[in-house]
């Protein structure tokens, strides 16, 4: 296996330049997989957390059911002392009770149907980004108080600014009419039209008095550090429900299948790109061994005379592919870790994205993360692509005549 | 599928029997007539049917003519006093907890009313299948002694209705047996049936009506009529905001 080794890296340097073409090739496709793939995957970051993080959660604590069908009556008890528990248990603050209700809300001169979320003043906060984009006013600080935060396209629609009321109408918990008047203290613009429209919050200890709820919740919504985490955070949740089969743990991946399939759905557009530019490459190697081969046809003829099997050249020719493509691999991985460190570092921006993050509520920039499937995904590919690639020069060599090999020319 | 099958069938089988006198469209507006009156006032319970639990309310309602209408919430306590006005396609809810009156955006007219099972447009829109719908007798069955037509009301192409087709009962006293509501797939959403058949000040009607979707039978609603008088004359002021507000009955 030496010689052989030692034969291949002879023979790739008996043409420079070819072979630093060759190597150049997938160089420059790994570090632009690497970094490709690692910005996507942290725009993809970016994108769950910032869509979780601005209502949802990575994971809530339900009623088994909820989920399907949202309904009034499918509550959890005393929701609060459970949130508390379990945000001791964690040691994490990012856990906090809601309630959900439906309610028709009027001002003076409009009534609007609306989602109506009871929400802990002091952890809502923490799960969410809605209390921190409060445009106009304050949010609520008091858990009983009857105050009220609405969106913006809410406060144009029902023409209501600051300190005036609001009436809700809406069916309690046991049937019965619910009906109370709340001040508007603060109005928050999310970007996101819907929510910005058809949700408003209220501190969740009036919204059980409201609705009749007693001491009941909805759901109770644990966020976890990283969104890695949030595997083995969902366990550690569960393990402390195992008294109670009626509650669930749902993660975000069934809390909003529509993320996780708008990003599936955006990855596999991006790998058919990616596929053009290994294919590209794959083709390129060909190219260079197919004409290392059939410019050697003699010199492997007279090795054949000389008794070297054709399985051994076809050995050689691919171990020399093998060591190209590991120098374009080692070497594409690093320039490709070294550009992605630094933006992953600085931070990743184009014109125009300041405005376009600006109007979600987005981060202005935006940073690749790396990880091991990020950084070896692409190259390994063109690797592998690469190997394949010169399989045919390798098999062609079994059908090499020494003789008539011998008088190519 | 299978039941368009049937509806085919029985149009085809049917058709010689049907008595030639008979006007689906008559028929229906005699039933709503005869349901309401030129005016009525009843007092009547609401249950509230669910799996985990059940309510009931009582509540008491005047009728003129075929657009106005008020109902109040008597009983229980909690909710006394709770009230709903219909004027002319127009609803407005009372509720005395916040003492203010608010208007049903037409984009609420689908939720529920008062938390049962019938919707604010089941309540505020229930003549509009005379004028809005095209009207077939499908079928004339003998039951209990009775002639009961069996009509489809297949809403006009511009009609602002949710419906794809509404299928009635009606006996040839005039009692509505049952109503259907079918989706623009053709699938029974939601029946209203009679379960309960009685003479009512001076009329026979149905005492107990109870609505139900196909999806959940075990959950329902049903109106049960305790008493009620035809033709009895309200003064206009009883349709007001403030007589919504302020009862003076």
């Amino acid at each position: 296996m030496t010689i052989t080794l030692r034969m291949a890296w002879r023979n790739l340097w008996r043409h420079k330049r070819r072979t630093w073409l060759t190597v150049g090739a997938m160089v420059f496709s790994n570090l632009l997989l690497v970094f490709m793939i690692s910005l996507q995957f942290g725009s993809y970051r970016m994108m769950i957390d910032n869509s979780l993080k601005s209502y949802t959660g990575h994971m809530q604590i339900q009623r088994e059911g909820y989920n399907d069908e949202p309904k009034m009556r499918s509550s959890i008890d005393a929701i609060i002392p459970l949130a508390t528990k379990v945000r001791e248990q964690l040691g994490s603050d990012t856990v906090a009770a809601r309630g959900v209700a439906f309610a028709m809300t009027s001002s003076e001169e409009r009534s609007y149907g609306l989602q109506l979320v009871g929400v802990e003043p002091a952890f809502e906060p923490k799960v969410s980004t809605l209390p921190g984009l409060i445009k106009q006013g304050s949010y609520f600080t008091d858990i009983n108080a009857a105050e009220i935060v609405i969106g913006t396209i809410l406060a144009r629609n029902l023409r209501v600014g600051i300190g005036d009321e609001l009436t809700l109408l809406g069916s309690g918990h046991d049937g019965s009419f619910a009906a109370g008047i709340v001040d508007v203290v603060g109005i928050f613009g999310s970007g996101i039209a819907e929510i910005d429209r058809n949700m408003a919050q209220l501190p969740i200890g009036y919204f059980q008095n409201l609705f009749g709820m007693g001491d009941k919740g909805h759901n109770i919504v644990i966020n976890a550090a990283e969104l890695s985490e949030v595997t083995v955070l969902q366990h550690a949740v569960m393990g402390m429900l195992a008294g109670d089969d009626k509650l669930v743990v749902l993660d975000w991946e069934i809390l909003q299948p529509g993320l996780k399939q708008a990003i599936q759905a955006d990855f596999a557009s991006a790998w058919f790109m990616y596929a053009v530019l290994i294919v590209l490459v794959a083709f390129s190697v060909l190219n260079t061994q197919l004409m290392s081969v059939l410019e050697r046809t003699r010199e492997f003829g007279v090795m054949m005379a000389l008794g070297v099997k054709p399985a051994r050249l076809g050995g050689l020719v691919i171990t020399e592919t093998f060591v190209m493509s590991g120098l374009g691999l080692v070497m594409g991985i690093a320039s490709g870790l070294l550009l992605t460190g630094y933006f992953s570092q600085a931070g990743f921006t184009y014109p125009g994205m300041e405005e376009m993050a600006d109007r979600f509520n987005l981060p202005d920039r935006m940073y690749p993360s790396i990880s091991l499937l990020s950084t070896l995904l692409g190259p390994v590919v063109v690797f592998l692509f690469s190997l394949l690639a010169s399989l045919y020069p390798a098999l062609r060599l079994f059908f090499l005549q020494p003789v008539a090999a011998m008088r190519a020319v | 599928m299978k039941h368009l099958v049937r509806f085919f069938l029985l149009c085809l089988f049917s058709s010689p029997l049907l008595s030639a006198d008979v006007d689906p469209r008559d028929l229906i507006q005699k039933a709503m007539d005869h349901w309401r009156g030129t005016s009525s006032y009843s007092d009547m319970t609401m249950t509230i049917h669910r799996p985990d639990w059940q309510r009931s309310m009582s509540m008491r309602s005047w009728t003129k003519g075929e657009k106005t209408s008020l109902v109040r919430v008597t009983a229980p306590k909690k909710d006394a006093g709770n009230g709903t006005l219909l004027k002319d396609n127009n609803m407005w809810t009372f509720a005395p907890k916040v003492n203010r009156i608010i208007k049903v955006p037409s984009s609420m007219m689908s939720q529920s009313w008062m938390g049962s099972d019938f919707s604010n447009k089941d309540i505020s829109k229930s003549t509009d299948i005379i004028d809005q719908y095209d009207h077939s007798l499908l079928e004339t069955r003998e039951q209990d002694g009775h002639t009961v037509y069996v009509i489809e009301s297949i809403p006009h192409e511009e009609a602002a209705v949710v419906w794809g087709k509404e299928v009635l009962m009606v006996r040839d006293d005039y009692v509505l047996l049952e109503q259907q509501f079918w989706d623009q797939d053709g699938i029974l959403v939601k029946t209203m049936k009679a379960l309960e058949i009685k003479e009512l000040g001076g009329r026979t009607v149905a005492s107990i009506l109870r609505m139900g979707k196909q999806a959940t039978p075990d959950e329902w609603t049903e109106m049960s009529v305790q008493d009620i008088s035809f033709d009895v004359s309200h003064p206009d002021s009883l349709f007001t905001l403030s007589s919504l507000r302020n009862p003076r009955q």
